[in-house]
């Protein structure tokens, strides 16, 4: 029985090697599509101020703000502006929500590499996505892809709960539905593997998710207008029509070590890193 | 012609005796199939990225480098506090129920709660100690909602494994006691419970690797995707292998191929570790026993 307790007890040893210095946590859930760049910050915030620790958490848009608003996490990261319903909801708490722009994301329209699109307009993509459109065949655009016999598109999409599906909805689909059948993926990384490993699909999803085994075409808003290819310039100096804010929000307006960090994330070394990422920074800033 | 002569109804008793036979040790291969699979490619894939710097370290640039200490210690403290909460009250439910209870509506009521308990697909529980533990309780995000939302799931495994190690111990060696004037706790103590010691371990153990290896539960309840610390108490928060994982392989750009294959691999020998040493036990315990 003794040799028992002592494997059993072998974990608490374990265990009582994490000791070390008070420090304060703060909690920062939400998009997935801001996962990444989250982690990058929380990651160098550790060096800036060892004492706060900054759990990042995914789930999307729509998980961060309400457990915002039921009080669980402090900092909630959105791809899409929080709705007037979820105002509400987190005044009838008592709160005052603070909204804080942190970087601007394109959202890049994805084809298979042997896609041979290399244009597509707003128009189009509704009549590929939206409830009512038409467009069903890659014929239908006038082309033909390699490797996709079916010549049927397949339509990648996001999960409902995600920002990038609210803000690609709201702004290419202008608020009516999406057409029902196309594969809803649980993060942009799952969107851009689907895609560049099948020959007949369409995806969205931030331009710093791309890799080089995946083909964009550049976007027009309709006719007569520039067609742009999704850049974090283009998304800086607002040419390219479907870019996006970036959104964190607090609770109350933010004090303390929230507020240390927001401001850090504002500062040049934080807006560093979400260029790093692949987004565009709230304003020009030069990084090494 | 002789009394033993094979008849044709012989020959074809012997042909479907074959054939059934064959059928089923097809599916007995077929079963075994995935597990071989999924463990080839895994130390394939996985095995290059294994070093001690990838358990000793914290990960690094955007988790796509560095090693998984944080997330490894994560897991050791969810699965060490779901234990502490629940295989004393699992062990002592299955007490009451094998030992204790009577035959009646309220037993019968209570043991189907146990097999309906043991059926509540994760996700909900992940919802339940979202509601209970994190916002109810006020435990916030963090290890402890974690680990009761881990430990409410796992109850039954406890309770079933337990009561069925219990009700393995003869009835003659209960009757043998309380003839000698012990009381049923005495019974229990000294004679039930030493007996049934190995059963209970290897309940202990399943809960263990259906704990370690669970996302779902506590992605809401207390796992962090990234966490640049390892946690100090249980009401701070932590990073765990399953959700690192998850991470890991859907959510983040870059990742080397081989990192979450490496992931995998070191959850997958921490849980068949785990099922070895139970196995051990089992064996090495039994050795003891004298009947």
């Amino acid at each position: 029985m003794k040799r028992l307790f002592t494997i059993l007890g072998l974990p608490l040893v374990l265990l009582a090697c994490g000791g070390g210095e008070d420090r304060t946590i703060i909690q920062n859930t939400g998009s997935d599509t801001l996962l990444s760049v989250a982690q990058g910050w929380a990651e160098a915030y550790a060096m800036v101020e060892p004492t706060v620790a900054i759990a990042v958490s995914g789930g999307g848009s729509g998980t961060g703000i309400s457990s915002m608003i039921n009080g669980t996490v402090d900092i909630a990261n959105a791809s899409r502006g929080m709705r007037e319903s979820e105002f509400e909801a987190a005044r009838a708490q008592g709160l005052d929500p603070q909204e804080h722009i942190v970087g601007y994301d394109a959202l890049a329209i994805f084809l298979h590499p042997d896609n041979p699109l290399t244009s597509i307009s707003l128009e189009q993509l509704v009549g590929i996505y939206g409830e009512n459109g038409t467009i069903e065949s890659w014929a239908q655009l006038g082309i033909e892809v390699p490797g996709c016999g079916s010549d049927e598109i397949v339509r990648v999409s996001r999960q409902n709960n995600s920002g990038t599906y609210a803000y690609f909805r709201e702004a290419v689909l202008g608020e009516s539905e999406f057409k029902l059948g196309s594969r809803d993926m649980h993060g942009s990384k799952d969107v851009v593997d689907l895609v560049e490993n099948t020959p007949c699909a369409i995806g969205y999803s931030g331009l710093a998710y791309a890799t080089d085994h995946i083909s964009m075409p550049c976007v027009s808003a309709g006719e007569g207008t520039p067609c742009v290819a999704p850049s974090v310039d283009t998304a800086i100096d607002g040419s390219y029509t479907i870019a996006r804010p970036l959104f964190m929000y607090t609770a109350m307006p933010p004090e303390g070590g929230v507020k240390q960090y927001m401001d850090w994330i504002l500062s040049d070394e934080g807006q560093c890193i979400i260029f790093d990422k692949g987004y565009a920074p709230v304003a020009t800033v030069t990084c090494a | 012609m002789s009394m033993f002569a094979r008849t044709t109804l012989d020959q074809q008793n012997r042909r479907v005796e074959w054939l059934v036979k064959t059928l089923f040790l097809m599916m007995t291969v077929l079963l075994i199939v995935p597990v071989v699979l999924i463990m080839g490619i895994l130390i394939q894939r996985g095995a290059p990225v294994l070093s001690w710097g990838f358990l000793t370290e914290v990960p690094t640039n955007g988790m796509t480098a560095g090693g998984i200490f944080t997330a490894l210690i994560g897991t050791v403290w969810i699965v060490t506090v779901a234990l502490i909460a629940s295989v004393p009250i699992g062990v002592a439910a299955a007490v009451y129920l094998s030992e204790y209870a009577p035959d009646n509506w309220l037993t019968r009521a209570i043991n189907l709660a146990i097999i309906n308990l043991a059926g509540v697909p994760s996700i909900v529980h992940a919802l339940f100690g979202l509601g209970a533990f994190v916002v109810f309780f006020g435990f916030g995000r963090s290890i402890l909602a974690a680990s009761l939302t881990l430990a409410v799931m796992t109850l039954p495994i406890v309770i079933v494994a337990t009561r069925e190690s219990l009700q393995a111990v003869p009835h003659a060696f209960r009757e043998a006691c309380w003839n000698m004037g012990a009381t049923r706790w005495q019974t229990i103590r000294k004679v039930v419970l030493p007996n049934s010691i190995s059963g209970i371990l290897t309940g202990v153990i399943l809960e263990v690797s259906r704990t370690a290896g669970e996302t779902a539960p506590i992605m809401f309840t207390g796992a962090a995707a990234f966490l640049p610390f390892l946690p100090q108490g249980v009401l701070d928060q932590t990073m765990a292998m399953s959700l690192h994982l998850y991470v890991v392989s859907t959510q983040v750009p870059d990742v080397p191929d081989a990192l979450p294959f490496g992931v995998a691999l070191v959850l997958i020998s921490m849980v068949l570790v785990m099922n070895a040493t139970s196995i051990a036990f089992r064996v090495y315990l039994r050795n003891k026993r004298k009947w």
